[in-house]
C-alpha cells in the first residue's frame, strides 16, 4: 500500500502543484506566527520577533527545493525545464523545426492511416460473442475431382446433411447455413428488390447479437411449410419501411428469386442493428428452407459453424473432416492429411476467411509505410545532426560550465521527442484525411450480381480510435528517441576544451570532412535505398493498374447508362416481361438525348455463366443430355443492344429490324468462338445448332470479344442471339434478376435518369428502378481494388522519394559548404565553375547510384509480395524498373545541381579569407 | 541556542515518527516537542524540519490534515499512519541495537581485547 501512497502522492503533487505550494507557503506562514508569538512572548519586541523567526527557519527557496525532490517530483522539473528549453530551440529555428515536423507528420501519418485500416480489418475481432470460434467449413478440391483444376470453394450442404454432421460430432456447438438471396416485395407504393441473405437460426445464435427489434430465426422458424418471416437490417428499414417500429408483425407480399413457387407472405419478426453486419450488402434476412425430406434437390448453401469452447481448430477440422469425406464418400482421401497437397477439408475462422483478399495487400502498404517512416526518421536524424554540429559551442560551454555528458544528451533527447511528439500531433491529422481517400477510394457499389464482394472488407469499421492513438504515440516517441539518439552519441565524442577553441569549429575540411560525412552520406544511401524499393514496387502497381484500365473492353463503356427494374412478379410472367421492356425500350429510344436502347439477360462483367449448346451442322441435330465442357456463353439481348453497347460488327452484319420472329434465325457469334469453331474459314453464313431445339441459326456475322467476366480475364467464346428469335418454348428469357436495360446517350448519362422514370411509371406505376450505373462506374467498380493499391502505394513511393530527393540535397549542401575552402583554393589556381560543379556532383553521382543498386537489389528480393496484384506483368518487369531508376537518379542529380552551382558561384577571394 | 549537534544521517526522520507517536501534532509544535524532550541538546534548523516531513508523507508514514492549533490558528496536523507505527517499530529496534552495539565499542577497555 505504501507504493499506492507513493503513486497518489506523486499524482497529486503532477496535477495540484499549484495548490500543494500554497499550502506549503500556508503551513510554512503558521510556523512563523506561531515561532514569532513564542517569541514575543518571552519578551522580545514583535517586530524583532517576527524577523529572528524568518532567521530561524532558514532559506524558504532551499526548502521549497527540498520539499519538490521530498515528494518525487525533482525530474519533473527537469523535464519541464528541457522542454521549455526545447521550444525556445524552436523558436530559434523555425525553419529547421518545420522541415523536421514536416517530415515526421508525413510519415507518421502515413503509418497512422494504414495501421487504422489494419486494426480495423486484421487485427480487431469480428463484432460478435467468441468471435474468435467462429469459423467456416473449406473443401481444397483436388484436381482429379474437378474440372476447373484444383481449387478451394465453401462446403455447400442441405439442412438434412448439416443435421446428419452435427449429430455425429461435439467438436462444433452451432452449426448453420448461409446463401444468398433475391426478393421482389410487392404491394407498396413502389416494387422494390432487396439483396440479402437466408440464414439458419444456428448463425443468429452463434453471433450473439442482440436483435434492434423484435426476435431473431429460432428453430421453430425452420420447420417447412411454417408461415414465413424475415429480418430487415437496419438500413433496409430507415430506408424502405421509414425506420418505423411498427414496421413488427407487418406482412410482406414477397417473391424469392430462388423459390419461385407463389409469392409468400412474410412477417417482419425483426430489426438488426448495424453492428450485426458492419457494412454488409444484406439488407434482409430470411431462414435457410429444409426442403422437403426425403425429396433430392434440397436447397444447399456454404456451412457456417462455431466451435465448442475448448475445442482447437486444427482437431476440430480432423474430426469434422473425417466425417465429411464418410458422409460424402470421397475417394482420394479419408479426410486425414495426406502427403500431398493441403487437407481435403479445413476450417478456416470467418475473420480470416473475410480479409482473406486484402490481406496480403495490407501487409505490402504496411512495410511500405514502415519504409516511409524510416526514410522520414533518416532525413530528420541527418538534420538533427547538421544542426547539432552547429550547436557545438553551446554544448561545450555547458559541458565545461559542470552540466554532465549524460544531463545534455537527456537534453537531446528531450528535443528530440519533442519534435516527434509534434510531428505525431500532425501526423493525426493527416492520418484522418488519409482515411477519408482511403474509404473514399474503396468505396463501391455493393451489387451482388457484379460478383464484386466489397473493394474492401469491414472498412465500415476503421476508424481512429484509442488503439490507433496509442500507436501513433508509440511510434512518435520511438522516432524521436531514434532520431535524438544519433546526436546525443555524436556528442559524447566531444571534447569540451577543443571545441571551446573557436578555431575548432571550422577546423572541418578535407579528411575531418569527409569523416565527419561519412555517416550522413551513408545514411542518405540507405534513404535511397528504401525509396527505391518503394519506387519499384508503385512503378509496378501503377503500370499494371494502367494496363488493366486501358485493356480493350470490347465494348465503348462511356455514355451507357444501366439500370433494372422490379416489377410485381405475379403481373409479370416471363412473356408479358418482353413485351413490357419493348415498350420500355420505345419509349426510352425518343427521350431526348437518348441515341439508342436495349435490354438484354446479361451485361459485361455480370458475374453470372451462362452457357449454351451450340454445335456445328454436321453434327448430330439433337442436343447432347449434358452441355460440353467449354460451351459458350449465351447472349440474349434485344435488336439495338450491339450499337448501345459500342461492341463493334468484325464481319457480316449486327441484328437488323428484320430478324424478327418467323423470320430465318441468325445468331452472332465473338471472335474467339469463330477462331475456335471456324479456323481459317467465313463463319458468316454457316449453320448452327444453338439452344436446346434442333432448327438450325444461320450466322450473320461477327462481332468484338467482350471481356465479360473482369478487365483481368481474357475474353471467352459468346454467341448472341435476339430475343425475338429465341424459342419461345424456352421458358426462361430472363435471369431472375431480370432483364438489364442499357442506354447510350448524348449527353452525361446520370442526367436522363429522371426521364427514365418517368417513362417507366408511365408503363407500370408500380415499377421500381434499381441497380442504377453508368457502365463507366461498373468498370471502375472492377478495378477498385487494384486502383486503391496504385494509387496508395504510389503515393507513398512518392512521399518516399521526395523525402529521399530532400535527403540527397541536404547533404550535399552541407558537404559543399564545408568544402567551400577547399573550392576556393581550387578556384584560384584556376580550376573553372564546370570542374568545380563536376567535382561536387561526382560524390552526388556516387552516392546515389549506390542507393539505387542498394534499393534494386531490394526490389528484386521483395517485389515478389506483389505478384498476386499484379495484371500482365512480371515482379520483376525491365521496363518498369529501368525507368524508375532511371527517373530518379535524373531528379537527384538535379537536386545535388542546385548546391553544386552554389558551390562554384562562390568568390574565390571571400572563400580563403573567410577562415 | 548554544549547542549545536549535527543529527545522524536518518536520525530526524526517527526523531519526528517518535515525535508525532505521542500525538498528532503540526510542524512548529513537532519542533517543540523534539527541543523540550531533549531538554534543548537537539538542534534542528526550523525550516529543514517540512522537507522531511513531506518525505514521510510521500513514503506513506504519516498523513496530514488542517486543523485549528491550541492558540485558535489554522495548522497542518501530522499523525502516524499504520506502517509508520511498523517503521517507528524497526527504527526503534535498529536504533537500540545500534546505540548498545556503539556503547559497547567506546567502553572497550585494552584488557578486553
Amino acid at each position: 500500500m505504501r507504493l499506492l501512497a507513493r503513486v497518489r502522492s506523486f499524482l497529486s503533487a503532477l496535477v495540484l502543484q499549484r495548490r500543494l505550494e500554497r499550502d506549503m507557503e500556508q503551513e510554512w506562514e503558521a510556523h512563523l506566527e506561531a515561532r514569532a508569538e513564542a517569541l514575543a512572548a518571552a519578551g522580545m519586541p514583535r517586530a524583532d520577533a517576527r524577523r529572528q523567526a524568518g532567521i530561524e527557519f532558514g532559506d524558504p527557496l532551499r526548502w521549497k527545493e527540498q520539499a519538490r525532490e521530498a515528494r518525487g517530483l525533482g525530474w519533473i522539473q527537469d523535464l519541464r525545464a528541457d522542454v521549455q528549453y526545447a521550444f525556445r530551440q524552436m523558436r530559434r529555428a523555425p525553419g529547421f523545426t518545420g522541415v523536421v515536423i514536416a517530415t515526421l507528420a508525413l510519415g507518421i501519418g502515413a503509418n497512422t492511416a494504414i495501421f487504422t485500416v489494419v486494426h480495423a480489418v486484421l487485427l480487431k475481432p469480428l463484432p460478435y460473442e467468441d468471435a474468435d470460434l467462429l469459423v467456416r467449413l473449406v473443401e481444397n478440391v483436388p484436381a482429379a475431382d474437378s474440372t476447373t483444376g484444383a481449387r478451394r470453394r465453401g462446403v455447400s450442404m442441405s439442412v438434412a446433411e448439416l443435421h446428419e454432421l452435427r449429430g455425429r460430432t461435439g467438436a462444433i456447438s452451432h452449426a448453420g447455413l448461409a446463401s444468398l438471396s433475391f426478393v421482389v416485395i410487392s404491394g407498396g407504393e413502389e416494387t422494390v428488390r432487396l439483396e440479402g441473405a437466408r440464414y439458419s437460426p444456428a448463425i443468429f445464435q452463434m453471433r450473439g447479437v442482440r436483435p434492434l427489434l423484435g426476435r431473431v430465426f429460432d428453430a421453430g422458424d425452420e420447420v417447412p411449410g411454417g408461415d414465413g418471416v424475415i429480418i430487415l437490417s437496419h438500413v433496409a428499414w430507415r430506408r424502405y419501411f421509414g425506420g418505423e417500429p411498427a414496421v413488427l408483425g407487418r406482412t410482406l407480399t414477397l417473391e424469392d428469386a430462388f423459390a419461385r413457387d407463389a409469392p409468400r407472405r412474410h412477417s417482419v419478426i425483426g430489426v438488426m442493428p448495424q453492428t450485426f453486419e458492419p457494412g454488409g450488402q444484406n439488407q434482409f434476412w430470411i431462414p435457410f428452407p429444409p426442403g422437403v425430406p426425403g425429396a433430392g434437390g434440397d436447397p444447399r448453401g456454404p456451412v457456417v459453424a462455431r466451435l465448442a469452447d475448448g475445442v482447437s481448430l486444427q482437431s476440430a477440422a480432423a474430426e469434422v473432416g473425417a466425417i465429411l469425406s464418410q458422409m460424402r464418400g470421397d475417394e482420394h482421401t479419408d479426410g486425414a492429411v495426406t502427403s500431398s497437397g493441403p487437407p481435403r477439408y479445413e476450417l478456416v475462422r470467418e475473420k480470416d476467411e473475410i480479409v482473406a483478399p486484402v490481406k496480403p495487400a495490407l501487409l505490402v502498404l504496411m512495410v511500405a509505410v514502415g519504409f516511409v517512416l524510416l526514410i522520414a526518421c533518416v532525413n530528420v536524424t541527418n538534420l538533427v545532426l547538421a544542426r547539432t554540429s552547429a550547436r557545438r559551442r553551446e554544448f561545450a560551454v555547458r559541458l565545461a560550465l559542470g552540466a554532465g555528458r549524460g544531463r545534455v544528451g537527456r537534453q537531446l533527447v528531450t528535443e528530440s521527442m519533442t519534435l516527434a511528439l509534434l510531428g505525431g500531433l500532425g501526423g493525426t491529422v493527416l492520418a484522418f484525411a488519409g482515411v477519408r481517400l482511403l474509404r473514399a477510394l474503396a468505396t463501391t457499389l455493393p451489387r451482388m450480381d457484379l460478383g464484386v464482394q466489397l473493394a474492401f472488407p469491414r472498412l465500415d469499421e476503421t476508424g481512429i480510435d484509442l488503439a490507433v492513438l496509442a500507436f501513433t504515440s508509440a511510434i512518435s516517441l520511438m522516432t524521436g528517441l531514434l532520431c535524438g539518439l544519433a546526436p546525443a552519441i555524436r556528442l559524447s565524442g566531444l571534447d569540451r576544451s577543443d571545441a571551446l577553441r573557436e578555431g575548432a569549429a571550422t577546423a572541418d575540411s578535407g579528411v575531418g570532412l569527409f569523416r565527419r560525412s561519412r555517416m550522413r552520406g551513408l545514411l542518405v544511401v540507405a534513404e535511397i535505398g528504401m525509396a527505391m524499393m518503394l519506387l519499384a514496387a508503385g512503378g509496378l502497381l501503377l503500370h499494371s493498374f494502367a494496363r488493366l484500365a486501358t485493356v480493350d473492353l470490347g465494348y465503348e463503356s462511356a455514355n451507357v447508362l444501366t439500370f433494372q427494374l422490379a416489377l410485381p412478379a405475379e403481373a409479370y410472367p416471363n412473356a408479358r416481361l418482353r413485351t413490357f421492356a419493348e415498350d420500355l425500350v420505345s419509349r426510352l429510344r425518343v427521350v431526348p438525348g437518348v441515341r439508342a436502347a436495349a435490354y438484354a439477360r446479361q451485361l459485361p462483367l455480370v458475374a453470372i455463366k451462362e452457357s449454351g449448346w451450340f454445335r456445328r451442322m454436321p453434327d448430330l441435330p439433337d442436343p447432347p443430355p449434358r452441355q460440353p465442357e467449354g460451351a459458350p456463353d449465351a447472349r440474349l439481348v434485344s435488336r439495338d443492344y450491339l450499337s448501345v453497347m459500342g461492341i463493334g460488327v468484325v464481319a457480316g452484319r449486327g441484328f437488323s429490324e428484320n430478324d424478327r420472329a418467323g423470320q430465318p434465325r441468325v445468331l452472332l457469334i465473338n471472335e474467339t468462338l469463330a477462331r475456335r469453331e471456324f479456323p481459317g474459314q467465313n463463319p458468316v453464313g454457316q449453320q448452327v445448332y444453338a439452344g436446346r431445339d434442333s432448327v438450325p441459326w444461320e450466322i450473320a456475322g461477327v462481332v468484338a470479344d467482350v471481356r465479360q467476366f473482369g478487365l483481368d480475364q481474357e475474353p471467352e467464346a459468346q454467341f448472341f442471339a435476339d430475343f425475338r428469335q429465341w424459342p419461345a418454348a424456352d421458358p426462361v428469357l430472363f435471369t431472375f434478376l431480370g432483364p438489364y436495360y442499357t442506354v447510350r446517350t448524348d449527353v452525361g448519362p446520370m442526367s436522363i435518369i429522371p426521364a427514365v422514370r418517368a417513362g417507366v411509371r408511365e408503363l407500370d406505376a408500380r415499377a421500381g428502378l434499381y441497380n442504377i450505373a453508368t457502365m463507366e462506374q461498373l468498370v471502375a467498380n472492377r478495378i477498385a481494388r487494384p486502383r486503391m493499391y496504385a494509387v496508395l502505394l504510389g503515393l507513398f513511393a512518392a512521399l518516399a522519394a521526395g523525402l529521399a530527393l530532400v535527403g540527397v540535397y541536404g547533404v550535399m549542401a552541407y558537404v559543399a559548404a564545408g568544402r567551400t575552402r577547399e573550392i576556393g583554393i581550387r578556384m584560384a589556381l584556376g580550376a573553372q565553375h564546370a570542374d568545380v560543379v563536376r567535382l561536387v556532383l561526382r560524390q552526388s553521382v556516387a552516392i546515389t547510384a549506390a542507393g539505387i543498386v542498394l534499393g534494386l537489389a531490394g526490389a528484386v528480393v521483395l517485389t515478389r509480395y506483389l505478384e498476386g496484384m499484379l495484371f500482365g506483368l512480371s515482379p520483376l518487369d525491365p521496363t518498369t524498373l529501368l525507368v524508375v531508376s532511371l527517373a530518379f537518379a535524373a531528379v537527384a542529380t538535379l537536386a545535388s545541381y542546385v548546391p553544386a552551382r552554389r558551390a562554384a558561384s562562390v568568390d574565390p577571394l571571400l572563400a580563403l579569407r573567410c577562415e | 541556542v548554544t549547542t549545536t549537534t549535527e543529527l545522524l544521517q536518518g536520525t530526524l526522520d526517527l526523531l519526528i515518527l517518535k515525535a508525532i507517536s505521542l500525538g498528532p501534532q503540526h510542524g512548529y509544535g513537532i519542533l517543540l516537542r523534539i527541543q523540550q524532550v531533549s531538554r534543548d541538546k537537539l538542534h534542528i534548523q526550523q525550516g529543514s524540519l517540512y522537507p522531511a516531513l513531506y518525505r514521510l508523507e510521500h513514503q506513506g508514514l504519516i498523513a496530514s490534515e488542517w486543523g485549528e492549533s491550541e492558540n485558535k490558528r489554522r495548522a497542518k496536523f501530522y499523525r502516524l499512519t499504520a506502517a509508520g507505527r511498523r517503521r517507528l517499530q524497526d527504527e526503534l529496534r535498529y536504533w537500540h541495537r545500534l546505540s548498545e552495539a556503539i556503547a559497547l565499542v567506546l567502553a572497550a577497555t585494552p584488557e578486553d581485547v
